[in-house]
């Protein structure tokens, strides 16, 4: 007996984009690996959100950047089938190449007519060594960047945090609190897996479907970012942080 | 995940004798996470608050401890059991400052899985059954009510559904207030969320609750969010400024008789479209009662147990397509399914009620007895069919009294209780609640 009608579901898709630092520097102390790791682990967490967010197609793609930037992962891939190879570490930063590439891809067409807020995240341990300036400009002209969550992790202590916040737009929230309209400051491989996974899955959830709200004040912005993830008393911390 | 609770740890809380051993972490989101977790003999899941989350609602505690007392209104909800603060020498152990508190609850069963599948057509389910599902999600918001509760934040996200039954489970009930009484910080979500309270006109309470009920019982039934048409298509970024006006400033129900600027467009939300004529106008007329005068106004809102009648009724409507087997309520003239031609068929005829002769189909107290309201856990009789001639189909006595049929020469036969009496036999039934017959469909119709 056929069950409830198959009908099709109305979606709109969710473009998630990482841009990934692979400069040299990216090679010392493992955090090549460590960001391969955690972007790779948090796959299955993104997957499960995707899932239960039936009204996203949430599409992934990444641009690497180091001499200079190119998609590493060109087509928007859906979640569930996403197989991450791993990144290289070998140049300079060509952090403002990678914003051109991004912003190409978010002009109309290729982007669709319709979609949810695009979620961009950076992340960078060091300092562009090419145009930033201009690249970021140009991205900004483009309305679906305008509307995107802009999200940047910082990898150690020599990333640039403040070219990191013109990314993210105008900071919100005290001087050196942690908050999502901030640059995260990953200084070791277990944060930097705690912002991927938020990133990923909270964040990838507030821009598909709303979550719960409460009748405080939220931050500015077209899309209600969700809590970062509380700090945590790992006993790890204990014996001293793996410091980069 | 990381988890603020040590998997495999042994706790120990205030005014609780025994330790509570925490087994298996079972998810988390922004307000906290959940555990399985043992105490004593018992298997029970125990919820554990972050931080940020006891700071933004402040008299949390005392909403938990109040529902605590007053005990759950119905088995549909996962109630809080007991509110749980660690004991000074098991703080050390929570890996949040402060340590917080939490409440336990009864697990999960496996078998009841998120709303959010059958929405996204990932659960195999029966038609009957998701209106069973609503019928039970209408029950459970009645008792509610009824008990001067409210719950705040129902949504796809907070409610389970059993397949195999249409039984429901409801979980986070940690808004649960009060009505009227405003002792909580939460609003809603953006999407069940009534328009008076998205713009914050209005306080969540029973009467928000009745419009984020019929928007859940819409995408149960249909598939669809009740306000998505081409206004919403005319958005091109979904961001929360959009939503607030497709679900706040100007919210416009799909099916709006007087204002079709928002139909579904049949090429990208051609689900409502397949759904929605369905269901019969009875239950129809509920939706729109809610989504058109009552999307202003508060008070014009369809309530729980009109719900609880239109749902009912649709089940006692419950065929199937001769051709495919398909269900269908007798809303439509052809099968939504294999466009065959549907032909009303018989229906068994109490004095209250009208259930058609299919097998599955129940009769229940309310069917007889006026003043008792609508239940569908205790059926009297079902219509079953024989098990070696599928074609034949009875009525099984499911009750513990027995029954006396005659047939159409007089002769008497008596219906034990568990026994079927063969529906094509019967002239009239009689039960201790009261007469049934038979109604053969009238042949011109």
């Amino acid at each position: 007996m056929p069950g409830f009608p198959n009908v099709r579901l109305a979606n709109r898709p969710l473009h998630f984009i990482y841009l990934c630092d692979c400069s040299g520097s990216m090679a010392a102390q493992g955090k090549m690996q460590a960001l391969n790791q955690a972007i790779r682990q948090s796959l299955p967490g993104m997957a499960r959100v995707a899932r239960d967010n039936p009204e996203a197609r949430v599409l992934v793609r990444a641009v690497a950047f180091a001499d200079e930037a190119h998609w590493h992962i060109a087509d928007p891939t859906p979640v569930e089938e996403l197989q991450w190879r791993d990144l290289q570490a070998s140049g300079c930063t060509a952090m403002g190449s990678a914003l051109k590439l991004v912003t190409q891809q978010l002009h109309t067409p290729p982007m669709e007519e319709r979609a949810l807020p695009p979620v961009l995240v950076l992340i960078s341990d060091g300092q562009p060594t090419d145009d930033f300036d201009a690249g970021l400009a140009r991205l900004m002209q483009e309305p679906w960047a305008q509307k995107a969550v802009r999200l940047a992790i910082a990898l150690g202590h020599d990333a640039d945090l403040e070219v990191l916040q013109q990314f993210i737009g105008p900071a919100s929230g005290q001087q050196g609190e942690r908050s999502p309209r901030r640059p995260l400051q990953a200084s070791n491989a277990t944060s930097l897996a705690q912002y991927i996974q938020w990133a990923s899955t909270a964040v990838v959830g507030a821009a598909s479907m709303p979550a719960s709200r409460v009748g405080v004040a939220g931050d500015a912005g077209n899309i209600p970012l969700p809590d970062l993830p509380p700090t945590l008393m790992d006993p790890m911390d204990d014996v001293g942080p793996m410091v980069w | 995940m990381t988890w603020i609770l040590p998997e495999g740890a042994w706790l120990q809380f205030e005014g609780l004798s025994s330790p509570v051993q925490v087994l298996r972490g079972l998810g988390g989101g922004t307000q906290g996470q959940v555990y399985e977790v043992a105490v004593g003999g018992d298997r029970l899941a125990l919820k554990w608050y972050l931080p940020r989350c006891l700071q933004q609602d402040p008299h949390l505690e005392q909403r938990l401890l109040e529902s605590i007392r007053a005990t759950a209104p119905s088995r549909a909800f996962l109630w809080p059991i007991a509110l749980l603060h660690p004991t000074p020498a098991s703080r050390p152990l929570i890996r949040t400052t402060p340590a917080g508190f939490g409440y336990l609850m009864e697990l999960r069963p496996a078998a009841f899985v998120g709303a959010v599948d059958h929405y996204g057509g990932r659960l195999a389910i029966s038609l009957g059954h998701a209106v069973r599902a609503c019928f039970f999600l209408a029950e459970a918001f009645h008792a509610l009510h009824s008990k001067g509760l409210c719950y705040k934040d129902i949504s796809l996200n907070n409610l389970f559904l059993e397949s195999a039954s249409g039984r429901i489970l409801i979980c986070d009930n940690d808004n649960v207030d009060v009505d009227g009484r405003d002792l909580g910080s939460v609003l809603g979500t953006p999407g069940f969320m009534a328009p008076e309270i998205l713009m914050r006109r209005d306080r969540p309470g029973a009467n928000s609750d009745l419009f984020s009920l019929a928007v859940l019982l819409f995408m149960l039934l249909t598939r669809h969010h009740p306000l998505r048409g081409q206004l919403e298509l005319a958005i091109r970024c979904l961001d929360e400024p959009a939503r607030r006006k497709l679900y706040g400033e100007d919210p416009l129900f799909i099916f709006d008789p007087e204002d079709p600027r928002n139909r579904p467009d049949p090429q990208e939300q051609g689900a409502a479209l397949v759904t929605w004529p369905l269901y019969p106008a009875a239950l129809q007329e509920l939706f729109l009662q809610t989504f058109c005068a009552g999307m202003q106004h508060s008070d014009r809102r369809a309530l729980t147990g009109q719900w609880m009648e239109a749902l009912a009724s649709t089940l006692d409507q419950r065929q199937t397509c001769p051709a495919c087997g398909s269900e269908h309520f007798g809303a439509q003239a052809s099968c939504w399914h294999c466009d065959q031609p549907l032909r009303p068929g018989d229906a068994l005829s109490t004095a209250r009620g009208r259930v058609q002769v299919c097998a599955g189909n129940e009769l229940h107290a309310h069917h007889f007895d006026g003043l008792e309201s609508p239940r569908l856990d205790q059926p009297l009789a079902r219509v079953v069919a024989h098990p070696s001639d599928p074609t034949l189909l009875g009525l099984r006595n499911l009750s513990t009294e027995p029954w006396r049929a005659s047939s159409a020469a007089g002769q008497q036969h008596a219906v034990a209780p568990g026994k079927t009496c063969n529906l094509a036999a019967f002239h009239q039934l009689f039960t201790p609640w009261g007469a049934l017959r038979l109604e053969p469909a009238s042949p011109d119709s």
